[in-house]
């Protein structure tokens, strides 16, 4: 009895290890979850920003390889696919209204956005002013692609991107390129959601 | 015989509509009352109130977590206190997740001999603690150094998530449109195994839950200490074994011994036995009982 209760704790624990390695790997592909610095350009590479005070600020160009997405979605849920964020730090030396915009596809982009935060979903943008060297407090943004049938056939499904402006003057203060496709490889996501 | 068995221990329906109501939104009124105190501007939810990600936090060094979150701490302090007075009474009563699995299971009327029910509760228990351990694992993994291979896996598999998902998409369709590899796994075991085909319809409580495994710890404590527990008193049995396949968490084994990791103090046994052999005690510790 005692090599069964052993042994039924052994597997469940490299069960659960095992579910974290797959969540990993899915993570790049499904669900990606970014980190968003302003103003930090235009986002042409992987770059990690340090600034005293904030958490290492992980960027670059997502590329998300919708052929990598675990084989539950692949069958069940294949034609919505999403992108995610916790995080959006102002690493300037001056307070900014953000606005975001993301460039449109040819099919509905939907937005899901909570945030301690004044926010106006009708032109995406925080409404008071990010102090330097803050994020915006429990933030989740989910942008949900719903892609029709025809669109899942091409190689390239979403090639747009991210732009993060100040609202008081439209200047553009970061750019994160964002392309779906099919077959290739999956980069610059997977940052854990759970912080 | 059916409608019958669901007019058992009515007090939890009430008490899970109220666990409902108190951490669910679109009322989330705990977290609500929490967000209007401290001003916060937020639309509450359950993941707000996170059984998980705390602890992640904790084993991975990223305590640092309790600032812009210290709500989250909160909870689960306020859960792992109460589990050791008065036992896992948020388990037993108040948590949605595992009432919502628990009322499926008790809704569909499939028999107990095409559900999983594990015979032994020692093998329930290392299963459970086998899972906390792997959980625990990840994080301190995490926290070496190895995060390019391992992911925190609280909010990639989140019950939570996904019954505040439900709930959402009851009021609003268009919510139920995107689901992930991550919270189609959860549906399946959350719900499918861990709910219908588990003999009393928390599969994901005993083999899933973080914040559940420890607050059994914590109750084996307490009940070591004197607090709060459910107990078999000595008497005459008539062997209907209505205990064992009513335990919403299989924590009695066939000799009638309570596990004491797995109970959550829900009283299912006190309602059912006819013999009224169970019963819940304070203090007296050396009480004439089989408890493990």
């Amino acid at each position: 009895m005692k090599k069964t209760i052993l042994i039924s704790f052994v597997i469940t624990m490299l069960i659960t290890l095992f579910s974290s390695v797959y969540a990993k790997d899915l993570s790049k592909s499904e669900i990606v979850h970014f980190w968003i610095a302003v103003p930090a350009g235009n986002i042409t590479e992987p770059i990690t920003i340090i600034k005293a005070g904030l958490p290492p600020i992980k960027m670059a160009p997502l590329v998300i390889d919708l052929d990598q997405r675990g084989i539950f979605k692949k069958i069940l849920n294949p034609n919505t696919e999403a992108i995610s964020t916790h995080w959006i730090y102002n690493i300037g030396k001056k307070p900014i209204r953000i606005k975001l915009e993301l460039i449109e596809a040819n099919y509905p982009i939907r937005w899901e956005v909570k945030a301690a935060w004044p926010y106006d979903p009708e032109t995406h943008t925080f409404t008071k002013p990010l102090p330097p060297g803050m994020g915006i407090p429990k933030l989740s943004i989910d942008w949900i692609f719903e892609i029709p049938n025809y669109y899942m056939d091409e190689k390239v499904i979403y090639d747009g991107g991210l732009l993060v402006i100040d609202a008081d003057t439209n200047e553009l203060l970061t750019f994160i390129p964002i392309k779906l496709i099919r077959g290739g490889i999956s980069q610059g996501g997977g940052a854990s959601c759970c912080g | 015989m059916w409608l019958k068995s669901l007019m058992r221990n009515k007090y939890r329906y009430i008490s899970w509509i109220i666990g409902f109501i108190l951490f669910v939104g679109p009322f989330a009124i705990i977290m609500r009352i929490y967000y209007y105190l401290a001003g916060i501007l937020r639309e509450p939810d359950l993941h707000m109130a996170c059984f998980r990600m705390p602890i992640d936090w904790i084993f991975s060094g990223r305590i640092y977590y309790i600032f812009s979150y210290p709500e989250m701490f909160l909870f689960i302090f306020a859960v792992l206190i109460t589990s050791l007075i008065l036992g896992p009474v948020f388990c037993g009563w108040l948590c949605p997740v595992g009432a919502f699995s628990e009322a499926i299971s008790r809704i569909i009327p499939l028999p107990n001999k095409y559900r999983i029910q594990i015979k032994d509760p020692k093998i329930t228990r290392a299963i459970r603690y086998g899972f906390l351990t792997g959980f625990i694992m990840i994080s301190i993994l995490i926290l070496l150094g190895f995060s390019e291979r391992f992911t925190a896996i609280c909010c990639w598999y989140c019950a939570s998530s996904v019954l505040q998902q439900i709930i959402n998409g009851i009021i609003n369709p268009i919510e139920l449109e995107y689901w992930f590899s991550g919270s189609i796994i959860v549906l399946i075991f959350w719900l499918i195994i861990g709910g219908i085909f588990t003999v009393g319809g928390r599969g994901w409580c005993l083999f899933f839950c973080p914040l559940g495994a420890l607050s059994g710890i914590f109750h084996k404590i307490g009940s070591k200490l004197g607090f709060y527990r459910t107990i078999r008193i000595e008497g005459k049995c008539s062997n209907c074994d209505k205990c064992i396949s009513v335990c919403p968490m299989q924590a009695i084994d066939s000799n009638f011994s309570i596990e004491r990791t797995l109970c959550i103090n829900c009283k299912e046994c006190i309602s059912r036995c006819p013999n009224k052999l169970y019963k819940m005690i304070w203090r007296n510790k050396n009480a004439s009982s089989k408890i493990n």
